[in-house]
């Protein structure tokens, strides 16, 4: 009987190797730029780092919630609105303004909610606590941290806004984060964006098309 | 330098071929650029004057024709290098410009993802970026482009980039494309001149004059990420952006390739990019890979992300991302 030579060994283990290493990919996973962000050690002190960035505008004000990364702040609201406070003419006091039919809020146009049940004034806003907005579970909310109205319905959107994959962040991606409030962009009485022309066109890439 | 001088020098140089009966290509291309050097010299000292501008524009000019590649200057190169530039840019177009060299900020890595369901097709970002990086308005280059897609299509190649009409469209989506700044970039591999790289924070940056405008780049871009131009680009001195970047939007020259940088000129102050500020939608997200608690990262990690054209291996640090 023969004994197998070191050649023929070498064949039979040809076939145990492509078994073993058929489930890795043939290309390399370990250097690839998700690899690298996933290997990226923390922390990254970015406010160290970045000498650039200038201090948080005073128009901010702190977020009640944190995101992954700590407190982030967000714009003010109140400053925004023309004719905060509301209990200025909304109070039990009788009041005399002139231009009362342009100043009272005629121009809101409401277009929030489904057709079949739309919301009201009264959704957001009551008689009794003219300054402030009342969730549904009757918790006052401040004007600037209408975020936290918002997010009754839209917690979905109001998670990825707190992430950073909803909304946008001002001017900076380093240093201390401020955020855009919901209605920064948005009109909280009709907040779908509305149709309108592009700011600009692409010219055709070719002159034939 | 007495100009004359130059020509004897010349003279001499032919004669001794001619003694010599063997001038060599070599020998006769080391005479040739001592004259030269002689002559440039001339020049610096006045000669020529009417023809080439003022003598400090010329001696300016001269040294930005000798200048290194960005990534072989040393710091102070570097410096030099972009007070010669803004200078030239006073005598030869009257404009303030502040140019900066910034280097790549440490522990950054620059990322980017592109909500698909947030677009709306507004095209607020192309408009910003053509302002923000002085590109051509008489060719109309744009760094972004936006494509109108149906629902179910995957490929912007199908979608449809010359819409003008009012936007959004029902059953429509949009998808901008722009320089991905691949990781495993293969137009950094097709350059011919080493004009093209990577910097340390992620940016594919081109130094516009060491490019000759070969376009192997273009070719090699899957995306269709890089403009050519064609033209001598064109920018209104008022709509200039003055705070300009060496490898950002200075203003470039016809024939060269340019690119997006990520707005090199800002982000690595720490601002973002032009269309990710100019955005009403909120649909584009930037910020550094590096830094796990960043929104990039975030936008990774909990959304459902793709890459154009992953199979091609080039590593793109752009993500599209639905809601």
């Amino acid at each position: 009987m023969k004994t197998p030579t070191l050649k023929n060994r070498f064949w039979n283990i040809i076939p145990a190797l492509l078994i073993l290493f058929s489930g890795s990919p043939a290309y390399s996973t370990d250097d690839g730029v998700v690899q690298i962000y996933k290997n990226a050690t923390p922390p990254f002190d970015d406010q160290k780092q970045v000498d650039a960035v200038r201090p948080l505008a005073v128009n901010s004000v702190q977020v009640t919630e944190r995101y992954q990364g700590g407190h982030f702040w967000t714009e003010t609201r109140k400053d925004k609105l023309q004719r905060f406070s509301c209990s200025q003419c909304h109070n039990n006091k009788p009041v005399t303004i002139r231009r009362a039919a342009e100043v009272a809020h005629g121009d809101i146009v409401l277009k929030h909610g489904s057709a079949s049940r739309p919301l009201s004034c009264y959704t957001c806003h009551k008689k009794d606590e003219r300054d402030f907005l009342v969730t549904e579970q009757g918790m006052k909310v401040d004007m600037d941290h209408s975020y936290q109205m918002c997010g009754q319905c839209h917690f979905r959107q109001k998670k990825d806004w707190v992430g950073g994959a909803h909304g946008k962040r001002i001017s900076y991606w380093a240093g201390q984060r401020l955020v855009k409030n919901c209605t920064g962009c948005h009109d909280p009485h009709s907040p779908l964006f509305k149709k309108r022309w592009p700011a600009t066109y692409s010219p055709p890439l070719t002159k034939n098309k | 330098m007495d100009p004359r001088k130059n020509n004897s020098d010349q003279m001499q140089i032919e004669n001794d071929c001619r003694q010599a009966k063997r001038c060599g290509r070599r020998d006769f291309l080391k005479g040739a650029a001592k004259a030269a050097a002689v002559g440039g010299a001339a020049m610096l000292t006045g000669c020529g004057t009417n023809m080439f501008g003022s003598s400090e524009e010329m001696s300016l000019r001269w040294k930005e024709y000798f200048k290194k590649n960005y990534r072989l200057m040393t710091q102070e190169e570097k410096i030099e290098t972009v007070r010669r530039l803004e200078q030239l840019a006073k005598i030869k177009k009257g404009v303030n410009i502040q140019m900066s060299s910034r280097s790549p900020i440490e522990g950054v890595l620059f990322g980017y993802a592109f909500n698909v369901t947030r677009c709306e097709g507004f095209m607020e970002c192309v408009a910003a970026c053509v302002k923000e990086n002085n590109l051509d308005r008489k060719s109309k280059t744009q760094y972004i482009r936006i494509f109108e897609m149906e629902h179910g299509q995957m490929s912007p190649e199908v979608g449809n980039g010359k819409y003008f009409h009012e936007v959004p469209v029902e059953d429509h989506f949009y998808m901008g494309v722009q320089c991905f700044h691949c990781q495993n970039a293969p137009c950094i591999k097709a350059c011919p001149t080493k004009a093209t790289w990577q910097e340390p924070d992620g940016i594919v940056v081109v130094d516009y004059d060491w490019c000759i405008g070969c376009r192997y780049c273009m070719a090699a871009c899957p995306y269709y990420g890089r403009r050519f131009n064609w033209n001598e680009p064109r920018v209104p001195l008022k709509e200039m952006t003055q705070k300009q970047h060496y490898l950002g939007n200075r203003m470039r020259a016809k024939g060269q390739i340019e690119k997006c940088t990520f707005c090199v000129q800002r982000s690595r102050e720490g601002r973002m990019p032009a269309c990710v500020e100019a955005c009403p939608t909120g649909a584009r997200v930037f910020g550094n890979l590096l830094d796990p608690d960043s929104e990039i990262r975030f936008v990774l990690k909990h959304k459902k992300v793709f890459r154009w054209k992953e199979d091609l291996a080039t590593d793109p640090k752009f993500w599209y991302f639905i809601d």
